[in-house]
């Protein structure tokens, strides 16, 4: 009951005039840094906090949070049209969105993925509400080795993803977490691979090598037959998902709504790790799982409605704890700050306000974005229009510029252009590149998880079935390589994971 | 379509010819914007104060003063830039201790102090801080000191990264007094106090505002500040000073630095504005609101500071082996 009179004071908040205005500018924005390649919501956020300064609270934590969950939605557009993913999180949307674009399907995929993600959202919010401060004390719980186990997890289940056959997956995973190793190693200080470069002393930065392997060397490989290449003349029925569509997202929406709510306990990590596992998860139950990554909608839907699905939880320990847990909530962080309200236990308490409105906002705030987005979706897929003579060229400049943006830093474009002659021979040679981004951003982080794991334990593994939460993950690890070894017994081998079991 | 390609084609053109436009006539410094670089991403303590002292430093100045963050490699990526512009004053930078006083030890970076010219100092003060759980055995410093030396390779602290400010701040006192903890470094404050509420290391080090609230809901108790005086946010907290290591202390600032090579004119003017700046209403507020002390002062005292925490730093990152000397 407390809940529900809260939430109206939220939503009287909320639903102030100035407020839905300020909503409305945070999820365009949003939208829009999530549809540029290397515009994130981390930079969209710095750009517009200066604006906040002089807002009320309320006001200024609505819009900035409409950034961020709003970034959420741009971010497979041009995964699904042009195969460059906008973040992280929509590395794996490329796989069947763009394969279904190339069908003249862009238009159902980004309609699933906007309904999809407005479902993963609402939901996600519904969970901040109800569950946030139980949330906390379980986030709390989650140290290094139930993230370094909750990894391992993802790593296996990352072998069922992307199109090439498991060796080929397989070798890619091997070559990211080779990759990821790049940079100064956290625990020691000490720079490995660097050869003597600052560039690349953080790591090979994420935006370019995305970017490259994906954007550029699809551009590369559509050279070769640029001359069949005919601009896909959407009609109206075209656009719209069709009953089947609906009726073979809709599952995949509610699993990758669970998947994000119950992932989004790892914050930081899991708008990523949740796509896959959803992938992964959809592509195994599928009656076709051949045809996954030849465009199949369930591709497409469970994953954006996964990673929109762990927003609410990524803000739990902002509300409930003060802690950021990510890049882009620490900017939230100092928005709070900066208007003088101490992000902490007491939150709710002190500011019932902040925490309320901004919840109600939030469900506006995804409203207004499937709104948004549904009308976009003809003008984005218009974009297939274009001549592939300007469409490239096009491509490429926004993705130099996206590039340039995250660090300022012209050596990052040339990166960009060494990933993308690699990533056009990698798939000339049908190995699926996806995988070996997602094996990159786990990489150091499983690294890291697992040494600071021993560092507190003083070098004794058992700390890895102390922890009750890593015990959790571990026991899914098993079940999941028991689940296979059955299958495998039983004669059910499928094609695609002939040598994932010996893992 | 083609509209539209024309319409791109035309605004694009119309940003690149802007950018090209270049000021050739001579008058008073600064006669265009200034750059400042910030070599951390957007969002943090260093580039939140340095986008408030831009906002002033403009107005003091008559021109605008741009943030540009060129974040990476401990901000040593940043400075590496400033060391590589021309030394008009148009370029400087705004920096943490870090990039100044500790990486240079521990990084082959391609700049020296002595290509940097210091300019004022923002702020200053801040103590990083220890904290317990409210059931630690120690109460006071000296408590905690005894405790962590009986118990020596016991106890963890989180901190923000080997070698960086946390950690160096914690062993300059640690390692005269014989304390043995373990470093766990993690990604920034946030994530190390997310592992000290959860219990996944024992001793949070970090700065005052992220632990704050729970110290007042009884989650944590702090024991240590690293600064010689103890902290006005929170009084019962022993400093170094109490510990008899005043001259062990180490505190967080911040400052304006440029190129070396930078005209003692533009120096002197740079210099004014910056200290002026500093103590503009709209900084000195926000700044008192993170804890932090605005100071404004000259080169030479800022030249000063930098230097002897420079050399105290290198027998520190001996001691830990990660000096690359």
């Amino acid at each position: 009951m407390d809940t529900i009179i809260s939430l109206a004071n939220g939503f009287s908040i909320a639903l102030e005039p100035w407020n839905i205005f300020y909503c409305v500018i945070g999820v365009l924005w949003g939208t829009i840094v999530g549809v540029l390649p290397g515009l994130g919501p981390l930079a969209g956020l710095a750009l517009l906090l200066p604006l906040t300064f002089k807002l009320d609270p309320n006001s200024a934590i609505i819009m900035l949070a409409g950034i961020f969950y709003g970034a959420m939605y741009g971010g497979s557009t041009t995964s699904i049209l042009v195969r460059i993913p906008g973040e992280a999180a929509s590395v794996i949307t490329c796989i069947d969105g763009h394969e279904m674009a190339k069908k003249g399907r862009a238009g159902p995929a980004l309609v699933v993925s906007a309904l999809g993600s407005w479902f993963g959202g609402t939901v996600s919010v519904l969970v901040l509400m109800l569950f946030a401060p139980l949330l906390s004390e379980l986030m709390l719980t989650v140290g290094p080795p139930a993230t370094f186990s909750l990894m391992v997890v993802a790593l296996i289940l990352m072998g069922l993803v992307g199109s090439s056959s498991t060796l080929k997956t397989f070798t890619m995973i091997v070559a990211g977490l080779l990759l990821g190793t790049v940079g100064l190693d956290a625990m020691s200080g000490v720079a490995r691979f660097t050869y003597g470069s600052l560039h690349v002393m953080d790591g090979i930065s994420f935006v370019a090598m995305a970017l490259g392997l994906f954007g550029i060397s699809e551009i590369l490989l559509n050279l070769e037959k640029v001359a069949d290449l005919r601009p896909i003349k959407p009609t109206f029925k075209s656009l719209t998902p069709t009953f089947k569509d609906i009726k073979d997202s809709a599952p995949a929406v509610g699993r990758g709504t669970v998947i994000g709510c119950l992932f989004g306990i790892v914050p930081g990590i899991s708008h990523v790790i949740s796509t896959f596992v959803s992938y992964a998860l959809e592509k195994k139950l599928s009656k076709f799982p051949e045809e996954f990554g030849t465009g199949r909608i369930e591709g497409v839907a469970g994953p954006e409605t996964a990673n929109n699905a762990t927003t609410g939880s990524s803000m739990i320990p902002l509300l409930v704890l003060g802690i950021p847990s990510i890049p882009a909530t620490a900017i939230l962080l100092s928005a709070l700050m900066i208007h003088g309200i101490e992000p902490g236990p007491q939150l709710i308490n002190d500011h019932p306000g902040v925490f309320w409105g901004l919840i109600a906002s939030m469900y506006i705030g995804n409203l207004i974005l499937v709104i948004l987005n549904l009308p976009l979706v003809g003008l984005f897929v218009n974009l297939l229009r274009i001549p592939y003579g300007y469409l490239a060229p096009l491509v490429i400049v926004i993705s130099v510029v996206g590039v340039y943006t995250v660090n300022a830093s012209a050596y990052e474009i040339w990166l960009m252009a060494i990933f993308g002659v690699l990533g056009y021979f990698l798939r000339k040679m049908k190995f699926d590149v996806a995988p070996l981004l997602l094996a990159v951003i786990l990489g150091d982080r499983i690294e890291l998880a697992f040494r600071r794991s021993l560092t507190i334990s003083d070098g004794d593994f058992s700390i890895f079935i102390e922890s009750t939460s890593s015990v959790v993950f571990l026991c899914v690890l098993v079940i999941i390589i028991m689940l296979q070894l059955l299958a495998w017994l039983l004669g059910y081998r499928k094609k695609d994971f002939e040598d994932g079991d010996a893992n | 379509m083609d509209n539209i390609i024309r319409k791109c084609l035309i605004v694009g053109l119309s940003i690149f010819s802007l950018s090209a436009i270049s000021w050739t006539a001579q008058a008073e410094f600064p006669d265009r914007p200034i750059e400042l670089i910030v070599p951390t991403p957007p969002g943090g303590g260093t580039d939140m104060t340095g986008r408030k002292l831009a906002e002033a430093a403009g107005e003091v100045l008559g021109q605008k003063v741009v943030v540009v963050n060129k974040p990476g490699a401990a901000g040593s990526i940043g400075m590496s830039v400033l060391t590589q512009v021309k030394p008009d004053g148009y370029t400087l930078a705004y920096v943490w201790n870090a990039p100044l006083t500790i990486v240079p030890h521990t990084m082959d970076v391609p700049y020296k102090t002595s290509d940097l010219i210091p300019i004022t100092q923002v702020t200053g003060g801040t103590p990083l801080i220890f904290c317990v759980k409210p059931d630690f055995p120690a109460k006071t410093g000296q408590e905690f000191v005894d405790h962590i030396k009986a118990n020596p390779n016991k106890y963890t602290y989180g901190n923000d990264g080997i070698g960086a400010t946390v950690q160096l701040a914690g062993e300059r006192i640690f390692q005269p007094l014989g304390m043995n903890l373990r470093a766990v470094p993690f990604g920034g404050a946030g994530e190390t106090l997310k592992n000290f509420l959860g219990g996944h290391v024992d001793i949070y080090g970090g700065s005052i505002p992220p632990i704050l609230g729970h110290v007042k809901a009884g989650k944590a108790r702090c024991i240590l500040v690293t600064t010689a005086q103890r902290s006005s946010a929170l009084p019962d907290t022993s400093s170094a000073g109490d510990l008899g290591l005043s001259d062990k202390a180490t505190e967080l600032f911040r400052g304006v630095i440029g190129p070396a090579g930078l005209p003692a004119d533009r120096l002197a003017i740079l210099q004014k504005a910056f200290a002026k700046a500093t103590h503009a209403e709209v900084v000195t507020t926000y700044l008192k609101k993170r804890g932090e002390v605005p100071i404004g002062s000259t080169s030479d005292e800022f030249k000063k500071k930098i230097l002897s925490e420079y050399a105290a730093n290198a027998s520190i990152l001996k001691g830990l082996g990660l000096s690359k000397n």
